[in-house]
């Protein structure tokens, strides 16, 4: 059976690719595509996720969501994602609309209301989630997991102590860590261990016209290029790695943590500060990915670009 | 030549076993030893300090006592890895000995102001006592030569989940010093949980027969019980890497890089935030030392508590 999720995200180079991987899965049943404020603004991140929906011809809604984050001021990573959000790639205008209900509404509507479980999967700030706890104290109900890209029990990437997405929104990551819903935090202590060589990139497939794998390999030809001047193996795949967490987790490793969001720091808002030692007596509240099989990774994504061998189009 | 040394600290089981190793040491002349609250309280650290050092046979350096309580923080203390005395285990007579007249600050600027070399600090509790000095005589800065501490944490604490103790109970301090710009190496949990000794380890020093290697062995026993009750296989020996690192730097691994402390976090005051990818721009203070030849470590412990046979 395929698991109903909704994708949280703010495309953005990476989660392009993981919305390639999630709208070719057999295992997904992607019911809606909600979009937020993060790499870069709410408009921008908007527009993606509709013209990447557009492009790769699938019927899924997508709907918008917070144009800032809930107590802050928004910090974009156009340095990282480009002006546009999607680097240097250039696609279509979308044939598709975003829907008028927000993405908050969304969540709350395709779980309490349709009485379906939903895995949410959240690729940016969670700005989205705070705000849909906050309207809706039951959309607890309606959320069996949420599988998040964010974190790192070891060092951030934005701040020496902060991953970004919770940079971005840290007292939104508090809410979310704090309402009860089982989480899998996949932060970075997992996903650095998710590249991609150029050599494995290129073994995704040689396309000879605009597909869904030409989107994912110039989104990974770009990550790698920025990736390994900061002295990575590969291209780091952050966002795709929640995707193959959701469809086969077994290629992560994880534990039991309590995980809570330091709001208040001078040098470390933003840190999910993780009870590895077990200090604090607080129960857990997250699972934590630690590891990751590089190699069974690789494969899942190689098997859900073949899907794309046939199709496309110029453009 | 020696290398002057002042040691600061809060014995504290690992703490005795630093201060013997550093007095053992060829490479190292202790001038003066400092106390501060920490593990215990400062009466207590003060009055360890000196119990060890008499009973080792250490008379002649003077011994003061420091802060009593943090800069601006209620003090923390540690008895359940140390005890109500801060040195559980062995039985160590009253010092023979009586400490310097005055306090701590006045002990370390005497030792600093007037050594023609510059001064090597070396703080194994809170680092009330170096902020104070720094506070206090501006002037010492440009007289010390480093300072070789434990305390802090690259990933993860100890004492909450992103703080280490020493670093946890009087961050201010630790934010002062860190500034300093005088250089700093940092023994922190990184390198500290992987100079473990274990039980076979311990054998083999209460075998060595002496009366200190016995003392040692001891303390150990003690030591050993919390943290086997934590899960550990055997005991981190905290505080000897910071002594250590200055006599054998080549059984270390470092990287020198930036380090902030946070003072006003919700759940991560105390911690000590590692630039470890250099995205903050800021130029490298510390050396973070990560990883010890253990083996090699144990062994320069066990030499230099024969010494005292």
């Amino acid at each position: 059976m395929k698991i109903p999720v909704i994708i949280d995200c703010d495309p953005g180079t990476d989660d392009t690719i993981a919305l390639t991987m999630a709208l070719a899965s057999d295992h997904l049943d992607v019911k809606a595509i909600t979009t937020v404020a993060g790499n870069q603004t709410a408009e921008k991140t908007a527009v993606n996720g509709l013209k990447i929906v557009s492009f790769l011809d699938k019927q899924v809604p997508v709907a918008r969501g917070a144009e800032n984050p809930i107590m802050r001021p928004l910090v974009t990573a156009g340095h990282v994602h480009g002006e546009t959000g999607m680097a240097h790639v250039v696609l279509p205008e979308p044939k598709i609309d975003y829907l008028e209900t927000k993405a908050w509404d969304l969540f709350y509507e395709l779980s309490v209301i349709k009485n379906e479980k939903i895995h949410l999967i959240t690729l940016g700030p969670l700005s989205n989630v705070a705000i849909a706890l906050m309207k809706y104290p039951k959309l607890k109900d309606g959320i069996s997991q949420i599988t998040m890209m964010g974190g790192a029990v070891g060092y951030g990437n934005d701040t020496p102590a902060a991953e970004y997405n919770i940079y971005a929104d840290p007292e939104a990551a508090k809410m979310v860590f704090e309402s009860g819903i089982p989480i899998t935090m996949v932060g970075l202590d997992c996903t650095h261990q998710a590249w991609l060589s150029a050599a494995e990139i290129n073994a995704m497939g040689s396309p000879t016209e605009k597909n869904g794998i030409w989107l994912a390999q110039e989104m990974m030809h770009h990550i790698h290029a920025f990736a390994t001047r900061f002295g990575f193996e590969g291209a780091i795949m952050h966002d795709p790695s929640a995707i193959a967490a959701v469809i086969d987790p077994t290629l992560i490793q994880t534990k039991d943590y309590f995980v809570t969001v330091e709001t208040k720091g001078e040098h470390t808002t933003g840190k999910t500060v993780v009870d590895t030692l077990r200090v604090t007596g607080r129960e857990p509240n997250a699972q934590v990915a630690l590891e990751i099989n590089r190699e069974g990774f690789v494969e899942l994504v190689k098997e859900l670009m073949k899907r794309y061998e046939s199709g496309g189009f110029r453009c | 030549m020696k290398k002057p040394i002042i040691m600061d600290c809060d014995p504290g089981h690992d703490d005795a076993l630093a201060l013997l190793l550093a007095f053992a040491s060829d490479e190292l002349d202790v001038k003066a030893v400092t106390t501060v609250g920490g593990n215990q309280t400062s009466d207590k650290t003060l009055n360890n300090a000196m119990r060890v050092l008499s009973y080792a046979g250490i008379t002649d350096v003077p011994v003061a006592p420091g802060a009593s309580h943090p800069l601006i923080r209620e003090l923390q203390i540690a008895p359940e890895v140390h005890g109500e005395s801060g040195l559980e285990g062995p039985e160590l007579p009253e010092p023979s000995f009586a400490s310097f007249g005055k306090s701590a600050i006045e002990l370390m600027e005497k030792v600093i102001m007037s050594s023609e070399e510059k001064i090597t600090l070396v703080p194994t509790g809170p680092l009330t006592n170096i902020a104070t000095l720094l506070l206090t005589i501006p002037e010492s800065k440009d007289r010390i030569e480093r300072i070789s501490l434990m305390g802090g944490s690259a990933v993860g604490g100890n004492w909450t989940p992103a703080a280490e103790f020493n670093i946890l109970v009087d961050p201010e301090a630790a934010d002062l010093v860190f500034q300093s710009g005088i250089p700093i190496t940092m023994c922190g949990l990184d390198v500290t949980h992987k100079a473990q000794i274990y039980d076979d380890e311990i054998e083999a020093i209460r075998s060595q027969g002496g009366k200190v290697s016995v003392m040692v062995a001891e303390l150990l026993d003690f030591f050993a019980k919390f943290h086997k009750k934590l899960g550990f296989e055997g005991s981190p020996l905290h505080d000897p890497c910071a002594v250590a690192w200055l006599i054998k730097p080549e059984l270390f691994t470092s990287k020198h890089l930036h380090v902030d402390i946070e003072t006003k976090g919700e759940f991560t005051s105390g911690a000590t935030v590692v630039d470890y990818r250099g995205v903050t721009g800021k130029d490298p203070n510390t050396d973070v030392v990560y990883d010890l030849e253990r083996k090699a470590f144990i062994q320069l412990l066990m030499d230099s508590f024969k010494k005292y046979d």
